[in-house]
């Protein structure tokens, strides 16, 4: 059979040309025409369970073309009032070369008056976008909290944005403790607290936990929570306050690094479901030899509460340790 | 020409036939049971609730007495423990370790069979723990 080369064919060639050149053709690119309307957007800046006494962060963002106006006001309106200190920011931030956060000011500080948080602006501004920091209320402890974001301009449009419903946990927390051998060496779970000798005789029936250092020869002992009940080996020369003496039910954790408690970036949260479906009803009653960055799983004797106790810092010559710790209500 | 096609036909179906023949047995757990009758544990770990090895030193692991004597630090948590065994190629382990372990009576030490790849040898294993004093 005789071959015919391709080459033979010059039109075809001609039209695989054309046709690889027109896939090739560039469009020009046109700027997006901007709607002519006040627009408006928000986000959640804040991540991990949303913790009374904590905050939930938000960006809201707006802007209308400035031939149709200026921005007026910004609102939000939380479904539960927030706690004292809730705001809505008056700068609007943008992040520089350098990736910096820059405030403008565009307005005087937030007005909250109950649910509602208002920033009326004194700039001629047609666009912002402003933080919003809502301090969780007592009032919304394991319920629900939504946020409507609205927005004003001059021409007399009103724009708005819904966010949530978000779970508030029920959950509390409290960070950085010094406990202390010898000194403020009593936590109390319910407290949230640690008490020296005369602490924890006046609170006797709260004491959960008692810290203590000891350096041996033979074994690795070194910082330790330990239950008031437990054998005295494992609370060696200690004399307890009178009444002191409840069964706290603990285990020993490591690489658990909640983000709350540990400040790191690791970006691990315990959530009220990991004290739900906690089970150390086998655990013993001490934990000895607990290093940086270890912690504990604690249910209490009266089991009203289950905690977590994240040890932040450790210290050898001062014989103390820094904890933080989440504790959830059963 | 023919004879050849058949020959062709006969050759594919003898080799697709002999594919499909089983000479690789598995036992009740899916595991391949081997001609190897080796049996014996090579290493021994115990970690804690945290998953750190509670052991203050490496494992005596006798295989003549068969046993398997491990010192634990002291305030080692015994109920709470996660065994880890090293097996001779092909081994497993009878019964099957699926959780937390409590080796906490110390005076009647947890057994611990190998059964090697044949399945034809089993040998057990005593775990003697010994916690450090204070």
């Amino acid at each position: 059979m005789k071959q015919t080369s391709i080459y033979n064919y010059p039109m075809a060639l001609l039209a695989i040309l054309v046709v690889v050149m027109a896939s090739c053709d560039k469009k020009d690119y046109a700027l997006p025409t901007a709607k002519d309307k006040l627009q408006n957007d928000a986000i959640k800046r804040s991540l991990g369970p949303n913790i009374v006494n904590d905050t939930i962060e938000f960006v809201y963002a707006m802007g209308i073309l400035p031939s149709k106006g200026k921005l007026v006001s910004a609102e939000v309106e939380a479904s539960i009032e927030g706690a004292a200190g809730t705001f809505l920011e008056h700068r609007s931030y943008y992040t520089n070369t350098s990736g910096v956060d820059v405030g403008v000011q565009i307005g005087d500080p937030s007005v909250t008056v109950k649910e509602k948080t208002t920033v009326t602006f004194t700039r001629d501004t047609s666009a912002a976008a402003l933080r919003y920091t809502y301090i969780v209320p007592e009032a919304a402890r394991g319920k629900t909290v939504s946020f409507t974001f609205t927005a004003r301009s001059s021409n007399g449009e009103t724009a708005t944005y819904k966010l949530g419903p978000y779970n508030v946990s029920k959950m509390d927390m409290k960070r950085l403790l010094t406990v202390v051998n010898g000194g403020n060496a009593y936590i109390s779970i319910e407290d949230m607290a640690v008490y020296n000798d005369a602490g924890a005789a006046a609170n006797a029936n709260k004491i959960d936990l008692v810290y203590l250092y000891r350096t041996y020869t033979t074994s690795t002992f070194t910082h330790a929570l330990v239950a008031p009940a437990a054998d005295a080996q494992y609370l060696p020369d200690i004399t307890l306050p009178a009444g002191v003496n409840r069964n706290t039910k603990i285990q020993r954790v490591f690489s658990l690094q909640d983000y709350d408690l540990a400040f790191s970036a690791v970006g691990v949260y315990i959530d009220d479901r990991d004290f739900q479906e906690l089970d150390i009803s086998n655990a013993p009653n001490f934990a000895i030899n607990l290093k940086a960055e270890a912690g504990i799983w604690v249910e209490t004797a009266d089991k009203k509460y289950r905690a977590y106790v994240y040890v932040n810092s450790i210290n050898n010559n001062a014989k103390s340790a820094v904890i933080s710790m989440k504790r959830y209500a059963l | 020409m023919k004879s050849i096609n058949v020959i062709y036909a006969l050759l594919i179906i003898v080799l697709a036939g002999s594919a499909c023949k089983k000479d690789n047995p598995v036992d009740e757990d899916g595991l391949l049971i081997t001609s190897r009758a080796e049996c014996a544990v090579t290493n021994f770990e115990l970690l804690g609730t945290d998953f750190v090895t509670v052991r203050t030193k490496a494992a005596a692991i006798d295989t003549t007495a068969q046993t398997i004597a491990v010192t634990v630090m002291f305030g080692t948590d015994l109920k709470n423990l996660y065994p880890q065994f090293t097996l001779s190629q092909d081994c497993k382990l009878d019964p099957k370790i699926t959780g937390r372990t409590d080796f906490s009576d110390l005076a009647n030490p947890r057994v611990y069979t190998v059964v090697s790849g044949n399945r034809q040898v089993r040998k057990p294993y005593k775990v003697l723990i010994t916690v450090q004093p204070r």
